[in-house]
């Protein structure tokens, strides 16, 4: 057997290279490249930029931002990009670093110009006091999902107006005009969101994964506790026994969870609490209507206030 | 900031390291002792308990601590980075790794210089608790060695070809490449490969590599690879210490891997499958026997080598499926056709389900048998458990 399968080496060889040597570019040539992380940000540097822009995206809106596997289409655009745009706070750190580092383009290395941190300014929450594994997949600098807070929007857009000005000044006045357009239309949905949310203090949560927190602060719900038993750690039988324990003393009746997430453990303390599931999209994309960050903070609203709306459990 | 102990001064002619902060001295970066500039250090602890089932006489249950394995890594200056990776093994430490990436040459270029695992394939750079199964795959270590640590010069670059493929390449001119010794060598019944110390430029060892990435669709990569090992000139040497010796001259050993990958990862990014294999050829003078005592007549200081050197192959193909981020099974299998008299075959299969506890926390739980012509088969049971603290890194290229 082996030395048949000899007889193909040489082919072997020459089939290696056909791929790359049968590709083509077809890259917009006089549009400003952009690389990002999340659907979300992609969302809004297009609103930002509009034709001026070609967009790259890295994540796919259902996955888990903490499981995320770069291909090598990613890395690519990287290396030809004029700017990239990351949310930040550790949040893409299992594959940024790495496709920064091996692109070989200056431009988007951090301090380059075309160098964007989303949450650069930003005033992070659950900070860490003690910096030890023994708290899981702790985030150093706080809770990087900061894209789902509601307030996180106009934060992202202004972090993403001065990274095209600075890399490509010469189209200002359009950044300008298409940032204020943006950002008067986000305040006429944030008004909506406020008005949506303003009932919700009080009422007691659980999530699967940490990835809520900024909207549970945002509107004064009543974390309850999260599935994983520390964040990025898959829970124990004991820790779902007492969440579960804690839930029935709490009456909460509210279980949130992003697609990846949302699982037997989450079926098991639906089943045991009698509380409702509230599948929320984590990312622009990630369910239908949530395309734009806008659409999906109103996805996220209302399916909020749905579940919330409702009384205590239903056993 | 913490400052570790330094001179008061420096005394003329002494090396200006070790000045403190508030010296006055103009030496350069004179804090550079701040523990703020350490690098990224780690350890991970690899033991391995198994029960190994075969008629001959070493079966039988063993716990080990197979690797305790040091590693650190951090930037020198903006245009270089260092690693390092130590590993204690049977009570000695062996530097496995010790390099300096430089950045500066421009573009995707990157220097490596020092003692560093080969870029051969997809699992020859990678260290043994890093592996999907128990064990590096049967042909790799038969045409290869368990482990090649190379010492010299990699050039490794990059380009992007259209959209979606990314194409690498590595040339490493390195001092020797030939597998290292086994544990039960036996000096008085087999012979070693050498390669002497000082050499002409043309004896230095050689490792190639080429390989396409490509994206497939949103969810799916693929990956292509050629690689080469060239060991220009080698000698084999017999020395039962006794004055009985035989050596042969001006020998050489290709081996040329062609590899395949398919990777596919769900909307989620949990559920991922992997289907990959690697076929490779030895060509050269790949092998060598050595007859102590010919004329069965000791004493007479008669040994002879035989120098084989028939082209053999052999393969390696696996299947990985993670159906979230904390649970794997896969299988792997190996057929070789060795580099003996009769060009032996022998094969090697391995089932393994992996449980990841945290992303730095993992038990594997193994089956493998393995079986040759002229071998006795072994099946060996084995629970891996390792732990990784810190940051670790090797510096695997893709």
């Amino acid at each position: 057997m082996i030395s048949r399968i000899a007889k193909w080496v040489r082919l072997w060889a020459l089939s290696t290279f056909a791929t790359a040597l049968f590709s083509s570019s077809a890259v917009a040539q006089d549009k400003l490249k952009v690389v990002v992380t999340i659907p979300d940000l992609a969302d809004l540097v297009q609103e930002v930029g509009g034709e001026r822009v070609a967009v790259t995206t890295i994540c796919r809106g259902k996955e888990n931002l903490h499981a995320v596997t770069p291909r090598p289409s990613h890395l690519v655009a990287l290396s030809k990009a004029d700017l990239f745009v990351q949310i930040g706070l550790s949040l893409e750190t299992s594959f940024v670093p790495g496709l920064i580092e091996q692109c070989g383009n200056a431009k988007v290395k951090p301090g380059g110009a075309g160098f964007v941190n989303g949450s650069e300014g930003w005033s992070a929450i659950d900070v860490p006091r003690d910096l030890s594994r023994q708290g899981g997949d702790l985030h150093p600098q706080g809770n990087p999902h900061m894209n789902l807070d509601p307030r996180a929007g106009r934060h992202l857009v202004e972090r993403i107006y001065a990274g095209l000005c600075r890399v490509d000044a010469a189209s200002k006045p359009l950044y300008t005009e298409r940032r204020d357009a943006y950002l008067t239309r986000l305040a006429v949905a944030e008004e909506r969101w406020s008005k949506l949310g303003a009932s919700w203090k009080g009422k007691p949560v659980v999530v699967y994964h940490q990835e809520y927190s900024y909207l549970i602060a945002r509107y004064e719900l009543a974390p309850c506790g999260a599935i994983e038993s520390k964040p990025g750690i898959p829970p124990t039988p004991n820790h779902i026994a007492e969440l579960v324990g804690r839930m029935k003393a709490a009456n909460c009746a509210t279980i949130l969870t992003a697609i990846w997430s949302n699982g037997d453990q989450v079926e098991r303390v639906a089943e045991a609490t009698g509380a409702r599931t509230v599948e929320l999209p984590n990312m622009c994309g990630g369910i239908a209507g949530s395309e734009t960050w806008i659409g999906m903070m109103d996805l996220v609203h209302r399916r909020l206030d749905e579940a919330i709306g409702m009384s205590a459990p239903q056993k | 900031m913490a400052l570790a102990q330094g001179a008061a001064f420096q005394t003329p002619g002494m090396p200006s390291l070790g000045v403190r902060a508030d010296s006055g001295s103009d030496s350069g970066q004179a804090s550079r002792f701040s523990n703020e500039f350490n690098p990224a250090l780690s350890f991970i602890v690899d033991s391995v308990l198994r029960y190994d089932d075969s008629p001959a006489s070493d079966d039988g249950f063993d716990a080990a601590l197979r690797t305790l394995e040091f590693a650190g890594n951090a930037w020198v200056d903006p245009k270089a980075w260092a690693y390092f990776v130590g590993a204690v093994e049977d009570e000695a430490l062996n530097v496995e790794e010790a390099a300096v990436h430089f950045t500066g040459l421009g573009g995707n270029n990157v220097i490596r210089a020092g003692r560093f695992f080969v870029d051969f394939g997809k699992q020859m750079q990678t260290h043994v608790h890093e592996l999907r199964t128990l064990e590096r795959p049967l042909v790799l270590r038969e045409y290869l060695g368990d482990e090649v640590k190379g010492e010299g010069l990699e050039w490794d670059s990059w380009t992007g070809v259209g959209e979606g493929t990314a194409v690498r390449w590595s040339i490493a001119a390195l001092a020797n490449t030939l597998p290292e010794e086994e544990e039960d060598f036996d000096p008085a019944t087999e012979a070693a490969a050498e390669i002497d110390s000082s050499k002409e430029l043309e004896d230095f060892n050689f490792t190639a590599r080429v390989t396409a990435f490509t994206d497939l669709s949103d969810a799916s990569v693929l990956q292509l690879g050629t690689s080469l090992r060239s060991i220009p000139r080698y000698s084999v040497v017999y020395d039962d210490g006794a004055g009985n010796t035989a050596q042969a001259d001006s020998l050489s050993s290709n081996v040329l891997g062609l590899d395949l990958t398919y990777g596919w990862t769900g909307e989620t990014g949990e559920r991922k499958f992997t289907l990959g294999g690697e076929y490779l050829l030895s060509m050269g003078d790949n092998g060598f026997e050595v007859d102590p005592d010919p004329d069965n007549n000791p004493g007479t200081a008669d040994a002879a080598l035989s120098i084989l050197d028939e082209q053999v192959g052999g393969f390696f193909v696996w299947a990985d499926y993670a159906w979230d981020r904390f649970n794997s099974a896969g299988a792997q299998y190996s057929l070789v056709e060795r580099a003996d008299a009769i060009q032996s075959e022998a094969y090697e299969v391995e089932l393994y389900f992996t449980r990841m506890f945290s992303e730095f926390h993992r038990l594997r739980l193994v089956l493998a048998h393995s079986d040759g012509e002229g071998d006795d088969p072994l099946a060996t049971l084995a629970l891996q458990y390792t732990a990784i603290v810190g940051a670790h890194g090797h510096g695997v290229n893709w």
